[in-house]
């Protein structure tokens, strides 16, 4: 093999058995996915056979299924903007060096390590109307006058008590993103904005803000990711209720429950599509506003 | 040069050693994707309940050489693992939960083999009076190794406290005791209904159906609950209305069953449950560990229209997936836990330390003699009295194949007129909607 040859090809060959592995893993399911979406696939009604757009035609007369593209609409809407506000603030706290930071930073990143599961049955003792902290804190601070019922009732209000738990997840994400961003900003830029009598405000609205719109943009779309497949939280909180219904959910009890395969695949190409084309979205908008700033 | 042309030479061999390592390893890994047996020396039994003694399934393996892999899975997630497992055509379990709903669904999909060359319906239904609801099309899907069926209990001594000594038996008399219950213990609010969108809801509307007379479906599986006269409708009516009217708590809205008996009942927040499973008397409330109203509570017979009621059998069965390997154990298997003694022995014969922990009442007859005698169980004989003859299957034709998606039809609209979110005449509609569809779709 000639030196030149050699060199170009080390890096593909180095690269190609996770190419391999990755690809079998979720490429060759991914293209089968596609393919039975568009096939009747139940076993209580086989043969499997080919029936074009059905699937996702009785995906859209389903109320449940529309509930739940609404409701996963709104989990994602507070999902980002939660996670990037409080990331972003959480990062900003951080940035300086001071007595037990560190410890800051591993309670920080204490709820991303937890399982999902485990943060939603916690919350859900939490939010419990008989014997919760929340209805005891509340009552005890005269906030409200009796304990309230807070899942399942108001569609509103248990969606956005469901989402808060994901944000308790995702949050700390965002922030290390955020703050790795921060931390590569040059001193220099703060110093001369100190010296030219910048306040706080001034100082990260024109210097750390345009600098970390990057790191903003992919924290924003890590956030849409794991709003958009939000299941642990409302399975454990708000069971199989359409109430809070998330699609990824909708695609567990269309499969799993009712045992329309079919009908689950079709679900899950939707959702890829929409996660695909909702990142793509998110990241050209803030990538092109970042570029335009600076 | 040389040493790029002997380290690509090196280079090449290697990862495509690497990418054969990893290939057959996701390969392998996916062919022996479950925790289990291969050997026909052992079997994987996953259920719904946590493993009896070492010892016990020790004297099994000496008995007949075969090691048993005991996995407990919640239930729910079971019923998905199952699901997954069989339209892949992979191997989980060599013995596993085949519950009464199921059993027409199973038998259509062809996911479990009739057990009929091993046990017979006809010989085993004399001590086993819930074997019938395992048979789909004269095929016996699964042998039951248990005899759940839903029963009214009450805490005896908040009902004393209230003055009433003998419990009513229409709907309406036990209405009005809970409420004076209520008020004599403090208890705003005295009934536990579960109303989360979980199967406890469903197999709780049956019940209540039951006890109105009459059942959800017809013979022919048709809608048996669509006129506001009839007992599904009625049934429905009553439980949302115990809701609402503050019979039972706001917070049940989002309570599974096992969370209302444990954290309702065992805690004597309430004083009654009208769909609670046979067996946790026993298992739950006289736990001291875990429940306030040791010796406190007693089955009664269930409150209905006119007089007591029936009950509703949601008994689990143990049957064989198709995919198993090791089927001759299983069937030893089988035999072995669903024999007399040993079902006794579950549910508390030989004493705490043997038994099952949450098995309900042992599948058969004999083995309820074998407790009543041993005075080890509260209310045995009236068990006993309760399976041979009030116990009957939610329908009457058996759990039709496509009971999954009727019964989330049911707990997702049940809970939805509980919450305000529709009428009970809106939620009968869509009930009754959606077995028209279901029976039209095969």
């Amino acid at each position: 093999m000639s030196g030149p040859w050699s060199r170009r090809l080390l890096p593909y060959i180095l690269v190609s058995p996770l190419v391999v592995f990755i690809g079998a893993l979720s490429f060759v399911p991914t293209v089968d996915t596609t393919v039975e979406a568009f096939f009747r696939v139940m076993p209580l009604d086989p043969p499997t056979r080919f029936t074009g757009l059905g699937n996702f035609r009785d995906l859209f007369d389903n109320s449940s299924v529309l509930t739940s593209w609404v409701n996963t609409a709104v989990y994602v809407v507070v999902g980002v903007v939660l996670s990037v506000v409080f990331g972003t603030a959480i990062a900003m706290a951080l940035k300086r060096r001071f007595r037990f930071r560190g410890v800051f930073l591993a309670l920080v990143i204490l709820p991303w390590a937890l399982p999902a599961v485990v943060e939603a049955v916690i919350w859900n003792w939490i939010y419990n109307p008989t014997f919760g902290v929340m209805n005891n804190a509340l009552h005890s601070l005269h906030l409200i006058g009796s304990y309230h019922v807070w899942l399942g009732l108001e569609r509103w209000l248990t969606i956005l008590l469901i989402e808060i738990v994901q944000v308790w997840q995702i949050t700390p994400l965002s922030a290390l993103i955020i703050l790795a961003a921060l931390q590569s900003v040059p001193p220099d830029l703060y110093e001369a904005a100190r010296v030219d009598g910048a306040g706080a405000m001034q100082v990260f609205r024109r210097i750390s803000l345009p600098l970390i719109r990057p790191a903003i943009a992919v924290a924003a779309v890590e956030a849409l990711v794991l709003s958009l497949n939000i299941f642990d939280q409302v399975y454990i909180l708000n069971g199989i209720a359409p109430l809070g219904s998330s699609v990824m959910l909708q695609t567990y009890v269309t499969t799993f429950q009712n045992l329309n395969f079919g009908g689950g695949y079709a679900l899950s190409l939707l959702m890829t599509l929409a996660t695909a084309v909702l990142s793509m979205a998110t990241l050209a908008l803030l990538y092109r506003r970042s570029q335009a700033v600076t | 040069m040389k040493n790029l042309r002997i380290t690509g030479r090196r280079i090449v061999p290697l990862t495509i050693s690497v990418a054969l390592v990893m290939l057959s390893a996701a390969c392998g890994s996916s062919s022996n994707s479950s925790a289990g047996s291969t050997s026909s020396k052992s079997i994987t039994v996953a259920v719904a309940y946590p493993s009896p003694p070492k010892a016990l399934l020790a004297e099994f393996t000496k008995q007949t050489g075969i090691k048993v892999n005991w996995v407990n899975i919640g239930w729910d997630d079971l019923q998905t693992k199952i699901a997954a497992a069989m339209t892949a055509k992979t191997y989980f379990a060599d013995a596993t939960d085949v519950d009464w709903s199921k059993v027409g669904e199973y038998e259509k999909t062809g996911w479990f083999y009739p057990l009929n060359t091993w046990f017979s319906p006809s010989a085993l239904s004399s001590d086993m009076p819930q074997v019938d609801t395992f048979v789909s099309d004269n095929k016996l899907m699964g042998v039951p190794f248990d005899s759940s069926f839903l029963v009214t209990t009450v805490n005896t001594k908040d009902f004393s406290k209230a003055g009433i000594s003998t419990i009513p038996t229409t709907l309406a008399g036990f209405s009005a005791a809970l409420k004076t219950v209520g008020t004599a213990n403090g208890m705003a609010n005295p009934l536990d209904i579960h109303l989360a969108t979980a199967e406890g809801l469903s197999t709780c509307w049956y019940q209540m159906t039951a006890a109105f007379g009459g059942s959800v479906l017809s013979a022919t599986d048709s809608p048996e609950f669509t006129s506001p006269s009839s007992p599904g409708y009625q049934a429905m009516n009553w439980m949302v209305n115990a809701y609402k009217s503050g019979l039972v708590a706001k917070g049940n809205i989002n309570e599974a069953d096992y969370t209302g008996f444990t954290t309702e009942m065992a805690k004597n927040r309430v004083a009654a449950e009208l769909c609670d499973y046979s067996g946790s008397v026993a298992s739950i409330y006289n736990v001291p560990a875990s429940s306030s109203v040791v010796n406190q509570t007693e089955y009664v017979p269930t409150p209905g229209a006119t007089g007591a009621g029936f009950n509703v059998a949601n008994p689990d069965g143990i049957g064989i997936p198709k995919t198993a390997k090791n089927v001759p154990g299983a069937v030893a298997f089988i035999k072995w836990f669903t024999n007399t003694e040993n079902q006794a022995i579950w549910a508390g014969l030989k004493g705490p330390s043997d038994v099952v922990s949450t098995f309900p009442l042992p599948a058969r007859l004999s083995s309820f003699a074998l407790l009543t005698k041993a005075g080890d169980i509260a209310q045995a004989s009236e068990l006993a009295a309760i399976l041979r003859a009030h116990a009957k299957a939610p329908f009457p034709n058996g759990a039709p194949s496509w009971y999954v998606q009727f019964s989330s039809a049911v707990q997702t609209n049940i809970h939805e007129a509980a919450a305000g979110q529709e009428t009970v005449q809106q939620a009968v509609s869509a009930i009754a909607t959606t077995v028209q569809q279901l029976k039209s779709a095969g």
